[in-house]
């Protein structure tokens, strides 16, 4: 069975330690960024899942770090971690293609549960993808 | 400042005064003028009269005829009958031999050549007299007339009684004090003033003649004994009488004098009603200020403890926004903490114990009270209203029936009846559902908690009731017949973090939010309460149009 890369993105170094040691304790690939830039570096490196994004950065704000991710990689499932609830900023980032919003601070347990199901999504995306990838072939051969 | 409003009033009353004054003097004067006029035309036409009579006979009869003593009878009495003024009638040849005689005197045979009032007749043909004594010692005056005849002068003379002539000229009657009396050029006396004076002695009081020989003159003089006079005087035709009419000052303007006490009575009772009037004026006035500027104060107050409310509010969001973030990592390394004990009890490296409970526990509380700072940094991020509200019209009608679904089941198991009270009537407010619904929900379950704590699971009724406030308000009454609030707990309810309930139950922001929320719709949140009655909550609300 295919392991569900991770990408968490925080400012806060010590929450991307102690994220990242409990996740990958369940079995998961998980890369951490601090900064836009580096979310990028990651995303062109290797195939990510999902990716947990910080609302509040310093630098690029998670938003447009959302919309990035969307335009670059629109598979790339992207769950809102806010520092604070806020109805507007939840709807635009649903909006903007994020799964889920949740709010700080959450348990690891219902992070995974979150995440697990994001790459459900994706997985499935997928398979829709490549199932239509076939039935356009198998029209071109026909 | 009372006596402004005092000054028109004296104004307008001494200018009337002044006026009325004026007015007056100037028509009691009038009227003296004139009744000494008409007394002089009557006083003349006496003696007129007299000497047209004397005149009469003088051209009827001749001397030799008048000189007998018959004649002279029958003309006297025919005289007589005309005016008993007549005292004695004579007949004088022109060597002032006195011919013949009618009267009560013997004067018959007398010479008056010498005597003034027969040179004066012989000379002038016309004579009336001052009052005199005369041979018959008696004060008397006398008319006399000369009449010449071939050469030859005769005489005729009558004396005039004075008392008549006194009542004719004492007969005028003006006030209390007024009188007319005569005077020679001398100031003799020639009748007899009211207020007393003998007949040819001088006047006690003197008396100022006109300096003009015509008109009549008014003056106001002093007189003996000290009272003041208002003095009319004329010439009478002869020039040699001067009719005074007087009378006492303060009689002539009687009018007057009680119009100054009338005017002083005004002031008096008048100033004193503007004084009290001014004075409960100005004390109303000065007493509304003072109630607003102890108003304007607490409401100064009452801003800056909004003020304050509204700070704190932006604060503590901030603070909430930072603690949520070590939140998540303490939350994180407690799971880790769970996830390496469980890994080390499987491997068997850490064996059941009562210290392994005993850390288990710890870090199950742990897990409890970060959960606890979460709730409280949710809702001080809900008091510092970071969202922005989404008003709209709500129609309380049906909106306050949803809410009040929404705690149904729990009221149903609390054994808490709801009862509604909507007013048909009830206008709609504007304002954003969620934050309206936040405070119906606080308030109803701050209710249902405190009718838990009085009544237990029977017993409690919640009471919403809407009706139409004033100054287009809606007011929405929420009232409980729980526990009740103390009388020092009242006042610092709508304080942010302040809670009655016990630690780890209430964060003590809910009122405070709500409170926000209703200044925030331009309403107001009031509450009365009574330990062991209950609380009523009143929130008004601007009603939509």
């Amino acid at each position: 069975m295919e392991r569900m890369r991770l990408l968490l993105v925080d400012d806060d170094q010590k929450f991307l330690s102690i994220t990242k040691k409990s996740l990958a304790k369940q079995g998961h690939i998980v890369q951490t960024a601090s900064k836009g830039s580096e979310v990028f570096e990651k995303l062109q490196a290797q195939n990510i899942h999902v990716v947990v994004l910080d609302v509040k950065m310093p630098g690029m704000s998670g938003g447009e770090i959302l919309k990035e991710i969307k335009k670059s990689s629109p598979l790339t499932q992207v769950i809102i971690l806010a520092g604070h609830g806020r109805v507007g900023n939840a709807a635009e980032s649903l909006k903007f293609g994020a799964i889920d919003y949740l709010i700080k601070p959450v348990s690891i347990t219902k992070l995974l549960q979150k995440a697990q199901e994001a790459f459900e999504k994706r997985k499935c995306l997928e398979q829709k993808i490549r199932d239509i990838q076939i039935r356009v072939l198998e029209c071109q051969f026909n | 400042m009372i006596l402004v409003p005092l000054i028109p009033f004296i104004l307008v009353l001494g200018t009337g005064y002044y006026y009325f004054k004026t007015s007056i003097e100037s028509t009691t004067i009038a009227s003296m003028k004139r009744i000494v006029e008409d007394h002089r035309h009557m006083i003349e036409s006496f003696l007129n009269e007299r000497e047209n009579d004397l005149k009469f006979i003088l051209h009827s009869y001749t001397f030799d005829n008048l000189s007998q003593s018959e004649t002279l009878d029958t003309v006297f009495d025919h005289l007589q009958e005309e005016s008993q003024a007549f005292v004695d009638l004579g007949v004088f040849n022109q060597d002032g031999l006195h011919v013949a005689y009618r009267g009560p005197y013997s004067l018959k045979g007398k010479v008056y050549k010498d005597t003034d009032w027969f040179k004066e007749v012989m000379k002038h043909g016309y004579y009336i007299s001052d009052i005199f004594l005369g041979y018959r010692q008696v004060p008397h005056f006398i008319i006399a007339l000369a009449k010449e005849k071939e050469g030859e002068k005769w005489v005729v003379r009558t004396t005039i009684d004075t008392v008549k002539f006194n009542n004719i000229v004492k007969g005028v009657r003006i006030g209390k004090t007024g009188e007319a009396y005569i005077l020679n050029v001398n100031g003799l006396l020639q009748t007899e003033p009211r207020s007393g004076g003998k007949l040819m002695e001088k006047h006690t009081d003197s008396v100022k003649y006109p300096s003009s020989n015509t008109g009549i003159e008014t003056f106001i003089d002093q007189g003996l004994k000290g009272e003041a006079y208002l003095y009319t005087t004329t010439w009478l035709q002869n020039k040699k009488w001067l009719l005074v009419v007087r009378q006492e000052k303060s009689d002539a303007f009687s009018a007057l004098t009680s119009t100054v006490y009338l005017v002083l009575l005004i002031t008096v009772i008048g100033g004193a009603i503007i004084a009290v009037v001014a004075f409960y004026l100005t004390n109303h006035i000065v007493g509304r200020m003072e109630k607003m500027d102890v108003e304007k104060e607490q409401l100064n107050q009452q801003l800056i403890g909004a003020s304050r409310l509204a700070e704190l509010g932006e604060m503590s969001a901030g603070f909430a926004h930072e603690i949520n973030n070590p939140l998540q990592i303490m939350k994180n390394e407690q799971s880790l903490m769970e996830m390496i004990l469980s890994d080390l009890k499987e491997s068997g490296q850490i064996k059941e114990s009562e210290s392994l409970t005993e850390f288990e526990d710890s870090m199950n509380q742990i897990q409890l009270q970060i959960s606890r700072c979460a709730k409280i940094t949710q809702a001080i991020l809900k008091f510092g209203r970071q969202d922005e509200p989404r008003p709209q019209n709500i129609d309380l009608r049906n909106f306050i029936p949803e809410v009040i679904g929404m705690v149904a089941k729990k009221a149903i198991v609390h054994g808490i009846s709801i009862e509604q009270n909507l007013d048909e009537n009830t206008c709609p407010i504007h304002g954003d559902p969620t934050q309206l619904q936040q405070v119906f929900l606080n308030l109803f379950n701050n209710a249902m908690y405190a009718i838990l704590e009085r009544h237990g699971t029977s017993g409690g009724k919640l009471v919403v009731n809407t009706e139409p406030g004033e100054n287009k308000t809606v007011g929405i009454v929420i009232k409980d017949n729980g526990s009740g609030i103390s009388p020092e707990n009242l006042n610092k309810i709508f304080s942010p973090f302040f809670t009655t309930k016990s630690v780890g139950k209430g964060t003590g922001l809910g009122l405070s939010v709500c409170y926000g929320i209703v200044d925030s719709m331009h309403g107001t949140l009031e509450v009365s309460s009574e330990v062991g009655v209950g609380t009523t909550f009143s929130i008004h609300l601007p009603a939509v149009e």
